[in-house]
Parts: structure tokens; sequence; C-alpha cells
């Protein structure tokens, strides 16, 4: 499991040139293609633009999304010990939405315009809310039940979704576009300046997790095991849960609900190169980025000219894949997830 | 009370309505192995979780050395103690080895020593052969032991890796090992090898405080024993006055026969069925 030092570079530079491929083809395709002779011999205005303000800092937003998405489901699973918390299925991803949105259709009668960090902070806040509730409900004495976690997950998306659209009712018809949009997830109409703001936070938020691997590590051997080996779990739990909401907040402040990112990319990073959080977390990181620059593509194309919102793509594509690895998996994740509290479903 | 290594000052500890623990106080020598007995719900673990500063005592507090445990830090506390507690939770895919190296990460090593440690603790718990299987697909007994391996590697010292076979010296000077029913689930073979290894690293002054219900092998291991009844300490002190039928009987309340052992000086306890 433990892959040397020069294994693990030549893992990092493969995934790094795979990103970077798929990054060029998603440039290149569209509705407008290029080809790279044309790079060559020069590009018109046009396609510059095209290239240059529509283009690129779509895909620069997918690539950081996917990473930060996925690192965030990295961190949550290793503070609720479980490979199934991801920010979507709990619930945190649609308590932001819930945020963003009622900024937006409530935050006209408080400000005059509503800014774009202000949707930021609320989507923020409540992810870090909900995450916080979450812990309290599902982890008793450093303890967690994983059955409450999924089952409050279930409640907080249940709740929070139907909050959404009852704002959504009072809501005009701008808003109505912008707010369900903010549910199915979207990458489209971004501007660089997003690219910037998602970017910061999502880096900042990263190294701050990149300094907790080992606690991490630790972390999955139980609360008291954690403390134990000298690590001061209070404090790691807050940054982790803090850490992750800013995350999660962020991103869906900008595009909506992208689920199962978070499920999917940690769960097959894991299958490769193990538990230990110092080879997961920059490889989910780095897989993340790559799942959502080729989910992107195949959403601007495969219904072309209309576009797909890639929320609804990953839920597509997620979905099967979470039923598919709970079914392969059934009876080692029965294990798994008893073996958490003696009690299974 | 004389001044221990570890001293316990009238320790309460309240969770609601109950008293787990009532005004104990007792002491915990290094070099010395001590077994904490009791009933289930004597507040064993109890004890053992003010020791390691897993928990707070509503009143009184546990001296280390001299000072209040708060006044360490949980980094300062790892390097000096391990614990090994009943339960061990991980749903993920571990390898033995990577699990073990969690715990020699506790104490920054060079890579090489690190190494050398992995592979020691690792050959004392009889895990080698083991050490490249997934931890989820492993026995019980086989959890149990590449936990411990985790937890000796957190503070094994640097000099016993090159002569592990070797008696004598102080190389687990300073150090403690809390162990909480470590026999749980090991078959007899690895239960005995590795009481022998804890009697040998004791006499070269590793500190070990243990909970057991195995009574027969706590009156072979310990040096000193606390007897702990309904949260409060029933008796306490060296093996051979705490470990008499009658003590025994009204604490545990057992039906025991208790002989002592001419060549070892030694209480051979018979837990006995009629």
């Amino acid at each position: 499991m433990r892959t040397c030092a020069t294994e693990f570079s030549k893992s990092i530079l493969l995934l790094l040139f795979l990103l970077l491929l798929a990054m060029s083809f998603s440039l290149m395709i569209g509705g407008f293609s290029f080809y790279p002779s044309e790079l060559m011999t020069g590009l018109s205005a046009q396609q510059l633009f095209i290239l240059w303000e529509i283009r690129l800092p779509r895909i620069l937003l997918a690539a950081v999304i996917g990473a930060g998405l996925a690192i965030s489901g990295v961190a949550l699973q290793s503070l609720f010990r479980n490979p199934l918390a991801e920010p979507g299925l709990i619930g945190v991803s649609s308590s932001a939405a819930f945020g963003a949105v009622f900024v937006i259709v409530l935050g006209g009668a408080l400000w005059q315009e509503v800014a774009v960090w202000q949707i930021s902070v609320a989507a923020f806040l409540m992810a870090s809310l909900s995450t916080l509730l979450l812990y309290r409900i599902a982890t008793r004495y450093g303890h967690t039940d994983v059955a409450l976690m999924l089952l409050a997950g279930v409640a907080f998306n249940a709740v929070f979704g139907a909050l959404t659209q009852l704002l959504i009712v009072f809501s005009d018809d701008t808003q109505l576009r912008s707010a369900l949009f903010w549910m199915m997830g979207s990458l489209a109409n971004l501007s660089w300046f997003s690219v910037g703001l998602v970017s910061a936070f999502v880096l900042m938020a990263t190294m701050g997790l990149w300094r907790l691997v080992k606690p991490m590590n630790a972390f999955l051997l139980g609360e008291s095991v954690s403390l134990q080996m000298g690590y001061d779990t209070k404090w790691f739990k807050w940054q982790v849960m803090g850490l992750s909401a800013l995350i999660v907040g962020v991103s869906v402040s900008m595009v909506g609900v992208i689920g199962f990112v978070g499920l999917v990319v940690p769960h097959i990073i894991r299958l490769w190169v193990g538990a230990d959080h110092r080879l997961v977390l920059p490889f989910s990181a780095l897989g993340g980025a790559i799942l959502l620059v080729l989910a992107d593509l195949l959403a601007r194309q495969i219904i072309y000219p209309a576009e797909l919102p890639i929320g609804l793509l990953m839920a597509l594509l997620g979905g099967p894949f979470f039923l598919m690895m709970l079914i392969s998996k059934r009876n080692g994740y029965s294990k798994a997830l008893s073996s958490v509290q003696g009690k299974g479903f | 009370m004389g001044s221990h290594a570890i001293q316990v000052q009238s320790l309460s500890v309240v969770r609601g309505h109950q008293t787990l623990l009532n005004q104990v106080s007792c002491g915990f020598e290094s070099g010395n192995i001590h077994i904490i007995l009791g009933q289930n719900g004597a507040g064993k673990s109890t004890l053992l979780n003010c020791l390691s500063h897993e928990i707070m005592p509503s009143q009184g507090h546990v001296l280390w050395h001299g000072k209040p445990l708060d006044s360490f830090s949980y980094r300062d506390l790892a390097q000096q103690r391990a614990v090994l507690s009943q339960s061990n939770e991980l749903a993920f895919s571990f390898t033995v080895q990577a699990l073990v190296s969690l715990g020699v990460e506790v104490k920054q090593r060079p890579k090489e020593q690190a190494k050398r440690v992995i592979e020691s603790v690792l050959a004392v718990c009889d895990m080698t052969h083991l050490q490249h299987r997934d931890y989820l697909t492993l026995s019980g007994g086989e959890k149990k032991r590449a936990q411990l391996a985790r937890v000796l590697a957190q503070i094994w010292p640097t000099e016993v890796c090159e002569s592990v076979q070797e008696g004598g010296g102080e190389k687990f000077l300073g150090k403690w090992l809390f162990l909480d029913e470590w026999t749980a689930s090991l078959d007899i073979k690895h239960q005995q090898r590795l009481a022998r290894y804890f009697k040998q690293w004791a006499s070269q002054g590793l500190g070990i405080i243990m909970v057991l219900h195995d009574i027969s092998l706590a009156a072979q291991l310990a040096d000193y024993c606390c007897l702990l009844k309904d949260g409060k300490v029933f008796a306490a002190g060296k093996v051979t006055t705490v470990l008499q039928a009658p003590i025994l009987k009204q604490a545990l309340e057992m039906n025991v026969r208790v002989e002592m052992d001419e060549s070892t000086k030694r209480p051979m306890v018979y837990p006995m069925l009629f």
C-alpha cells in the first residue's frame, strides 16, 4: 500500500498528464471545434474569444470544483470514519444550495442588489451548520452510527430540498431560472472572477486539509485512539468540518449541487492506493478534477446544441455507480458498516 | 501515600446519575506490571481512561511523575505511553504494515529506523507473515495482535530493535503501556507469548497497567494488583496480599481456590465452578 517516493511521483505525474489531456480535449471540442493545427496557423478573434472567455474558465472551474468536491469527500469520510459520507449524500450540499437560493430569492428584499459573495457566505454558513448538526446527530461518545448518518442525510436532503422548492414558489421568473440551475448544478456562464474566487478558497482549504493527513489517518481508528496517539481531536474535528464546509459552500454557491464526485473518486482511489490519506488526498484531488472535466465535456456534447446540467449528469452516472458499489461489496460493506458500532442496517 | 510514578488522588468520575469511580486513590510504578481487577462495571476501564487522559475526572486528579496530567499535551503523552483499547473500529482497508506504521509516526524517526521498529513489533506480535494482509480480512485475534503491534510501535525504543531477545538494561525506562483486556479473542499460545514479553519489558523499565479478567493469568503476571468494586478500591497492593481467596470471593463474587506456589513464591489462582 505504501508506495515508495518514486512510484508516488510517477503516479502523480501520470494523473497530471491525464488531467492536462482531458482539459485540452475539452478545450478543443464543443460547438466550435478546433484542431491543434489551427493553433499553429493562428486563430480568429472570435475563436480566441470562445477559447479564452468561455471555454477555458469553464474547464478550469470544472477541474477546481472536481478536485475540491473529491477532497471534501475524503475529509468527511475520515471525520465520519466511513466511505459513504459524501456532501451530497448526507445533505450538506443541499443545505448549501438552500442557503444560496435563500439569498437569491429573499436577499433582494434585504439588500438592493445581491452580490456573489453574499451567496457564497450563505452557502458556506449553511454547509457548516448542517455538517455540525449531522455530526452531533450521528456521533455519540466518539462513535459514528452510519445508519443514523445516512438517515439524517436523507432527512436533510428532504427538508432542504423542500425549503428550496418553497422558495422557488415565491420567486419571479429570473430567480426561478437561477434557482433551478442551482439545484441541478451547472458550469455554464461563469466568469474568470468566479474561477479565481473558487480556486482561491479551494486551494486554501486544500492546504489546510493537507496539514491534517496524519490525524485523518489516526482518526480512522476512532476518536479515542487518535487521542491516545497524541492528536488534539477536538481541534481536528473543527478544522475538518470547517474546511470541507468551505469547499462545499463555495462550490455550491458558484455551480450548484454536483453530487457523487466525493463518493466515486475517493472510492476508486482507495482501491488503487489504499486508505493512507497522504496518497488518497492528492490522488483524489487530481481524480476529481479529471472526472469533472470529462463529465463537463460529456454534458456539453451529449444533447448538443442543448446542454445537460452537470449535476444532473453526475447524478445519472453516480447513482448507479453508488448502487453497484453497494451490491458488489455487499458483504464487505455490511461488515464495514456494522463494525463501526455493531449496528448494521 | 508515597510518590509513585503515576499517582491517582481521590479520583471520582460521575456521568449523569452514575458514579463510575468513587474516591479512587492508588499508585503505579514504572518497571512493574499492575493489574486492575474487578467485575463488569466496577470502573476498571474508566480508571484506565482517566490515566490515559481520555476522560476528565469529576473530582481529584492524576499525577504523572509529580505533575498533573492536564499539564502535558496529547503529543507529549503519546510519546510516553501507548494504549490498547478494548475494541477497535476501522472500516477502511489498511494493510497490517500500514496500520503499524501509523503508530510509528507518532514519534519523528529516521526512515530506516522506523522500518526496523515496524519489523520488530510485527515479529513480537507474530504478525510478520500477515503484514501485507488487509486488516479487514483478519480474524478477531489477528486484528488484536495487529492493533497491539501498532500500539507498541508508538513507544518502541530505538535501541531494542537490534536485540529484541536480550534481557536486562533499561531500554523501556519512562515508557508506559496501558492494555484494556488484551487477552480477549487471543488464543492461549499468543496470550502466553505476549505475557512473557510483557514480563521481559517490565524488567527493562516498562510500566504496564492492564485490565484483566483472567485471574489465573493475572496471578502469574502481576507485580501489583488493584481490585475495584463498585467504583471503589476494594484492595490494592502486592499480588501476594491482594490475591487471597477471601478477598477475591468477596470482591469478585466468584468461587476460587488459591494456592501458594513455593518455587515461584506466587499465588496460583484456580477459579472453580463447583
